[in-house]
């Protein structure tokens, strides 16, 4: 997913703090209380799962009939099993989807902090330096663009050494496939920032690289990296659902939303829920990033500030 | 002639860069633990029949001999094996499935049309939809339209493809029986049954798609009409319809046509999941195939393939550009879109 | 070396008449045309009889002939039977060749005799590298097999004599008593060589059969009409009820079931080429006009846990013989569709093999004896075993083995899930670089008999390199007994012979028996004559027709 953040004036007056804007849309504030909520279960997991007296990984089979299907109404929802048990393994689903938000948030996060760190390192260079650097670093852009990341996630499974954990190798794969992304927005800013008055004027006075980078260019290319990533996560988080879904993420047991949702189609007609309950997680936590992350552009963006969108 | 030296430095731009992608996916493959002669093998395996099949499909040479084979035999097509059941596999040799008993352009000639038929529509429907939203939620901004457009879209974005893909099925496909639940019918065939076994697919596709490019073009839209010359345009007089259709759009298609280009050319290049959701056998489920069974020169030849096509609706991407914004000539144009 | 005689025959139909799920008989005589439509998930089918491992009641039985064919019905247990040839083989004197003649008034689609030069080509193409892929039993057992190369760098495989147009004699290197079954494979199909063009005929063979390929959309569509010079007097084991099959290719499996589930349209004549998934399975048994239309094999092929015995803490024999107890059977019935998945295991030969013996050294709940598990590791000395299983990557093979999984760990063992595409697990399993503690694999024996049990999967031979003994498991005692059972002439002793060895391998534990698959097929409701044997555990395609 693109953003097209546009470019942030020097600062000057502010018609509205940022903050007491966000604050004031009220899609916005649910987005971020969701978020909020979801990243303390996903850090309370264990707590959560132990307060209902099940983890994700044990099988209950006389929760099940003899083909699997769980007993009972909603897929064995009861006290005991909250929102019911997975069918032919009869494992907590309770726990599956509390533990999954670990997954989800955790490779979410993770790759997207690796992918915005490259991206930005690399974006705001190539604007600022140009020249051969500039080029190499679009052609290369170029091949990350064509190369499809889908089969090589498939092959590098096969050729990861045993000792590297796949988590940190899917995070590794997906945050080294999204950072052309956000590069070639921060380059672009950085290439009309270069044209503004008081870089120029900096320029002139004889400033440095160093300095130029971290006091000039950085500070007005924040708003677009928080928005930035603000609006990523989600689709890392969904990449990662994704290649769940496909068999090639976070190897089982490890509970993981995508690889939940993509079993669970098959048993939509006979035990809704278990496609209901990850299914929902999943999409209101993508649906909060995404809510959050308007109103946080929307309050950054001096052109909308002070209006209610 | 500055020009003609720009395209010049673009293809061989493009060519290089096709060159780059290739040899790193020779290399994950044949990094890979598992023999590619290994399923052409038969039951049972011996190695001496392992050894065989393998030296017949040139699998036994360095990989560094097998690409140079592969890139010679895009100009000089190739040779395999000898006697009546050799090989010929006539220029532009791109490999050559032993799987399938089928050089691979033939391969991707034949289930192109259905990733095509697939992409190209779906485009044009979440382009029609995804912009139309996008402007009219912009113009009317603040209103219930624009509200309820914009929620539609965040919950669009927001919606796994899969997800939708599969219980549309469901939906329509078996419960209310509709729509016939995948498969694809060429056009050559029925055109009836061809549009009709698309319905599903395109309209999954377009709905999420058009959920970003309504986004995207609301922003852009926002943007443009709080801009000093759409101000003095209506100043000047001009009916709104024509501030908007002639002054704003044309600036607003600018970055949409950028993301616009990049999502054909991925597309095209074959939508794995969508492809294998409704059971279409496209240059995406092929790949997928090609992957599972090791089938080295179709996983390269396609992958090749798909890259063309992005990197070339890149390139086309600039092309419009250039024509949209008469201000800038082509290079301008590649380096305000990152690409130079 | 003798064939199967009567007597066995007659004991095998005793065993297989004790199943306990008889595959439904559908009624309804010879009806005869429509069109019939097979939804299958593989995107290709290969027509090549030198590369294909196609089961003779299938796809290419519809196409091409061979020497002998199986005759597989509801309830009996399967039976070779004569072909093209007049009888299942004459042995020579020397015990080491067999001869067959051809029924009279054969003829290929275009009118042309089939004679025994083209089963001969046939079967030399089969050695040839270019066509390499297919089933290649005979390979090792034609003298001078090894190092024949095949018919296009010249030269003719001598130990395949063709006296004249309508006998054919083998020379093998040795004693085969299941000769008849080999010659049923898909090599001994006859080819013409004017007609031959190894590139192509995977998609165009010439039609034995009772039909024939019309068309060929590679990856989407096959489709098959009759033959008209197919004689069905000839011909006992084929109808051929349909006028016209439909071979829908990479349907995926899920909606392929919930269409046929649905049986509307079209889908009335068709039926599923795959089995039905363990959701879809749950679904019907919820339907009952669905569950009319599935049809579940007998128990047959087994599936088993392979512990590596090579490595490391897995060398110790009490460590396996803990594992066998901790295994949670239960688990992995329901991970497989549950009862209707198939049976659990205690022994190697499967039920319908002439012979089997039925025992359990290891006899516990099917839910495992953790306790016993516990103590023997305690014995063993290896309180924290950390071990890797090797799964493919998709769904039921990944359920599977987190039943697995969660079995060990109650016992305290910790099995990491190593989840590769087939390609990867074939290569790691079966070839030289065993990088794995466990794994969970099927075994389909080629031919049903004892042999095809026990040697493929525990002869030291068949180690590496593409072998299927994928527990590593080499016991010089054992292979003695292999040994002395191929070669016992009397069927009764060998069947003795391969009792003994079945209970022998077991005590050393190098496989956990799990189940003893059922495979279950779904069918639309015009479908008729829809039904599945032990084994193979497939649909008979020979006899499928359609309601009038």
């Amino acid at each position: 997913m693109v953003v097209d953040a546009p470019p942030v004036s020097a600062p000057t007056r502010q018609a509205r703090h940022p903050l007491r804007q966000l604050l004031a849309d009220r899609w916005a504030v649910a987005g971020g209380v969701t978020i909020l909520v979801f990243l303390l279960v996903a850090v309370a997991a264990p707590l959560l799962s132990a307060l209902e007296g099940h983890d994700p990984y044990t099988y209950d089979t006389n929760a099940l009939t003899g083909d699997g299907l769980p007993i009972g109404f909603g897929g064995g929802i009861s006290t005991e099993h909250w929102f019911g048990v997975e069918p032919q393994t009869g494992r907590d689903l309770f726990a599956i989807v509390v533990h999954g938000a670990r997954t989800s948030f955790l490779v979410g996060f993770a790759a997207t902090a690796l992918s915005i760190l490259i991206g930005v390192v690399v974006g705001v260079t190539a604007g600022y330096f140009g020249g051969w650097y500039d080029r190499i670093v679009s052609r290369f852009i170029d091949v990350l663009f064509g190369f499809p990341w889908l089969v090589f996630v498939i092959a590098i499974g096969a050729i990861a050494p045993a000792w590297l954990p796949k988590q940190l190798l899917i995070i590794l794969v997906i945050g080294l496939f999204g950072w052309p992304g956000i590069a070639r927005v921060i380059r672009g800013q950085t290439l009309a920032l270069k044209q503004r008055t008081f870089v120029v004027a900096a320029t002139a006075l004889g400033a440095g690289p160093g300095h130029l980078l971290r006091r000039q260019y950085l500070p007005n290319l924040v708003s677009t990296i928080i928005v930035y990533s603000t609006m990523t996560i989600p689709g890392m988080i969904g990449a990662e659902a994704a290649l769940s879904f496909l068999g090639v993420g976070v190897p089982p047991p490890t509970p993981a939303w995508g690889r939940t949702i993509g079993e669970a189609i098959a048993w939509v007609q006979t035990d809704p829920m278990f496609l209901i309950f990850p299914g929902a997680a999943l999409f209101l936590v993508t649906l909060a990033f995404n809510l959050f992350g308007d109103g946080l552009r929307d309050a950054l963006d001096p052109r909308t500030r002070g209006t209610r969108r | 002639m500055r020009t003609l030296r720009y395209l010049a430095t673009r293809l061989l731009g493009m060519v290089g860069t096709l060159l780059v992608i290739s040899v790193l996916t020779y290399a994950v493959f044949y990094l890979l633990p598992s023999d590619p002669a290994r399923l052409s093998c038969g039951r049972p395996c011996t190695p001496d029949r392992l050894a065989e099949a393998s030296a017949f499909m040139g699998y036994s040479k360095p990989w560094l001999q097998q690409y140079l084979d592969f890139l010679v035999g895009i100009v000089a097509g190739r040779h395999f094996g000898s006697g009546l059941a050799a090989v010929d596999c006539a220029a532009p040799c791109f490999g050559y499935s032993f799987r399938l008993n089928e050089s691979v352009t033939q391969l991707i000639v034949d289930r192109a049309p259905v990733t095509f038929s697939i992409a190209i529509g779906a485009a044009v429907l979440w382009l029609i939809v995804g912009v139309g939203a996008g402007v009219v939620a912009a113009v009317k901004r603040g209103t219930v339209i624009d509200r309820s457009a914009m929620v539609f879209s965040t919950i669009g974005v927001s919606a796994p493809s899969y997800l939708v893909g599969l219980l549309g099925i469901l939906l329509f496909g078996f419960t209310l029986d509709v729509v016939p639940v995948g498969g694809y019918v060429p056009l050559t065939e029925s055109p009836v049954d061809w549009l009709w076994h698309l319905v599903l697919p395109w309209t999954v596709l377009a709905l999420l798609s058009a959920a970003v490019y309504a986004r995207l073009t609301r922003g852009q839209m926002l943007e443009v009409l709080s801009e000093d010359y759409i101000r003095t345009a209506r100043a000047k007089g001009l009916r709104e319809r024509r501030v908007i259709g002639r002054h704003a759009l044309r600036n607003v298609l600018i970055p949409v046509a950028t993301v616009f280009g990049l999502d054909l050319g991925t597309l095209l290049g074959g939508a794995v999941i969508s492809e294998k959701v409704f059971s279409m056998q496209g240059l995406g489920a092929l790949l997928i195939d090609a992957v599972g069974n090791v089938d080295l020169p179709l996983i390269v030849g396609v992958t090749l393939f798909s890259a063309f096509l992005v990197i070339f609706a890149n390139f086309l991407v600039d092309l419009v550009y250039s024509v949209l914004d008469p201000r800038m000539s082509l290079s301008d144009a590649a380096a305000s879109s990152g690409r130079n | 070396m003798k064939r199967l005689t009567a007597v066995a025959l007659a004991g095998l139909l005793a065993l297989a008449g004790c199943g306990a799920n008889d595959p439904k008989k559908e009624e309804g005589g010879e009806a005869k045309g429509g069109k019939l439509t097979i939804l299958s998930a593989s995107t290709d089918i290969n027509f090549d009889p030198a590369k294909s491992q196609n089961l003779a009641i299938t796809t290419l039985g519809l196409v091409l002939r061979r020497l002998t064919t199986w005759d597989v019905q509801p309830g009996k247990p399967a039976v070779v039977v004569p072909d093209l040839a007049t009888d299942t083989g004459k042995i020579g004197a020397d015990g080491e060749s067999w001869t067959y003649t051809l029924k009279d008034g054969l003829t290929y689609a275009d009118g042309s005799a089939i004679t025994t030069a083209d089963i001969k080509y046939g079967i030399e193409r089969s050695f040839a590298p270019e066509l390499s892929g297919g089933l290649g039993y005979h390979k090792s057992l034609l003298t001078g097999g090894d190092k024949y190369k095949g018919p296009y760098t010249g030269g003719e495989l001598a130990s395949i004599e063709t006296p004249d147009a309508k006998t054919i004699v083998f020379h093998l290197t040795t004693a085969y008593g299941d000769w008849p079954w080999i010659v049923s494979m898909p090599a001994f199909s006859p080819v013409p060589k004017a007609k031959d063009d190894p590139k192509k005929y995977n998609q165009n063979p010439v039609a034995s059969g009772p039909y024939q390929v019309s068309s060929y959309q590679q990856g989407s569509l096959v489709k098959l009409t009759r033959n008209p010079k197919w004689d069905a007097k000839t011909d006992q084991v084929r109808t051929a009820g349909p006028d016209e099959i439909d071979f829908q290719l990479g349907q995926e499996t899920t909606v392929a079931a919930q269409r046929l589930i649905a049986d509307t349209g079209d889908d009335r004549n068709a039926f599923g080429a795959g089995f039905v998934p363990p959701a879809q399975l749950v679904q019907i048994q919820a339907n009952p006009t669905a569950k009319e239309r599935l049809v579940t094999s007998e128990p047959g092929a087994l599936t088993y846990l392979a512990l590596n015995t090579q490595r490391g803490p897995l060398k110790d024999v009490k460590v396996r013989q803990a594992i066998e107890y901790a295994v949670d059977k239960k688990a992995f019935q329901i991970a497989s569709g549950g009862t209707t998945g198939g049976d659990p295991a205690s022994t190697l030969i499967t039920p319908g093999i002439a012979g089997r013996v039925d025992y359990n050294l290891y006899p516990a709940d099917p839910a495992g004896d953790v306790a016993k598990a516990k103590q023997l590791l305690t014995e063993a000395g290896q309180t924290r075993l950390k071990l890797v299983l090797l799964s493919e990557n998709d769904q039921v093979n990944l359920a599977k083995a987190q039943a697995i999984q969660q079995g060990l760990q109650r016992a305290g063992i910790t099995v990491t899930i190593k989840p590769v595409t087939t390609d990867a697990w074939i290569e790691v399993a079966t070839g030289d670089k065993p990088d794995f503690d466990l794994t969970v694999s099927g075994w389909q024996p080629d031919f049903p008999s004892a042999n095809g049990n026990i040697q493929p999967l525990f002869d030291s031979t068949q180690i590496g390199g593409g072998g299927y003994n994928l527990a590593r498991y080499s016991q010089p005692e054992v292979d003695t007994l292999i040994a002395q059972a191929t070669a016992e002439g009397d069927p009764a002793k060998a069947q003795a012979l391969w009792a003994q060895a079945d209970k022998r391998i077991l005590q050393d534990a190098p496989v956990v028996p799990l189940l003893y698959a059922k495979n279950s097929f779904l069918h639309g409701s015009n479908v008729r004559n829809f039904s599945v044997a032990a084994f193979p555990g497939y649909p008979n395609y020979l006899k499928v027709s359609l309601k009038n």
